[in-house]
């Protein structure tokens, strides 16, 4: 996350905002991005059903803790998902993919 | 295994160690020795190398760094040194004071030290070409009886962050060694890039 807010201004200039999603409860979320001086919105989705319409489950690797994968997801002004990635985020690969979709005209 | 090496040893998977800087050449490696004497690092940075019994590790994938130097200190667990430049130092500011504020909140998360990190020194620097700022800090963890003394100094690549930092740690009743924060004072000093980078390149390409 704290890559993302690094980000932002790159983002702006791409025309695309950024959302995290988590099932953590927003008290927890709040202290958290307070930790980290994030300034973008995290949504709190404790039934994680969000995550599960992006095929985002319980991570294989964890058993038995509630602990979801990640994924990055962009999705385009149409509402048509244009990028999903598994893991921690390529920070360059969402740069130079966000750049062409703006060049494109595609605006996420 | 301590957990203070872990910062090492667990990316064990991910780190590449490489033997020492006396072996140049081989198409392998991400480094090349110029004529004079210098390390060119993937063709994007330059510097002078530490002595040779400093090894290179490398993150792959994944790594809290980039690239670094470490080196096994005589005297019990845990003396060693390691200093690495990060490109992606702890922290979201791009403001030099108010990053080192940042990353010192999380610097040394996965250790105890963490909690008892006083900062000893804080003086502006050139690096880099420009103005940076440069960091001593020290932390001691009474229970496992361990220290570890630190240095980091910011500057800029563009209009990100980056960071060096050297890390020594020792039993808490050891003695620092000077000599390793002149290596890396040398390695900081030295260092300049030989490209633009990749977030300077996204912004001016069309």
């Amino acid at each position: 996350m704290e890559g993302h807010q690094r980000n932002l201004s790159l983002y702006d200039r791409f025309n695309a905002r950024v959302v995290g999603v988590s099932v953590d409860d927003v008290t927890t979320l709040k202290f958290w991005a307070k930790s980290l001086d994030l300034t973008f919105p995290l949504l709190s989705n404790v039934t994680g059903f969000l995550g599960a319409s992006f095929g985002v489950g319980p991570s294989p690797e964890i058993k038995g803790f509630p602990v979801f994968s990640r994924r990055t997801v962009i999705i385009d002004t149409k509402g048509i998902i244009r990028y999903a990635k598994d893991g921690s985020p390529d920070f360059k690969d969402i740069l130079l993919f966000l750049k062409k979709m703006n060049k494109e005209g595609g605006k996420p | 295994m301590r957990r203070n090496v872990p910062m090492l040893l667990c990316l064990a998977s991910v780190v590449m160690m490489l033997s020492a800087c006396a072996t140049p050449g081989t198409t392998q490696k991400p480094y090349k020795f110029s004529q004079q004497g210098t390390i060119i690092w993937e063709d994007e940075f330059e510097f002078k190398p530490p002595p040779s019994e400093w090894r290179i590790i490398q993150v792959e994938v994944g790594g809290e760094f980039g690239f670094g130097f470490l080196k096994v200190d005589s005297g019990p667990f845990p003396s060693q040194s390691m200093f690495v430049y990060d490109e992606e130092p702890f922290g979201c500011s791009s403001e030099l004071g108010e990053r080192g504020s940042e990353f010192f909140r999380r610097y040394l998360w996965s250790t105890a030290m963490i909690a008892d990190m006083q900062i000893l020194e804080k003086k502006k620097v050139n690096v880099l070409g420009g103005e940076g700022l440069a960091v001593v800090a020290e932390a001691r963890d009474p229970v496992k009886k361990e220290k570890v003394k630190s240095k980091v100094v910011f500057g800029k690549r563009g209009d990100r962050v980056v960071a060096f930092y050297l890390t020594q740690w020792r039993p808490i009743d050891g003695t620092y060694d000077p000599s390793a924060f002149e290596i890396f004072d040398r390695f900081w000093g030295s260092f300049r890039f030989l490209k633009k980078s990749f977030y300077q390149t996204l912004v001016e390409d069309p």
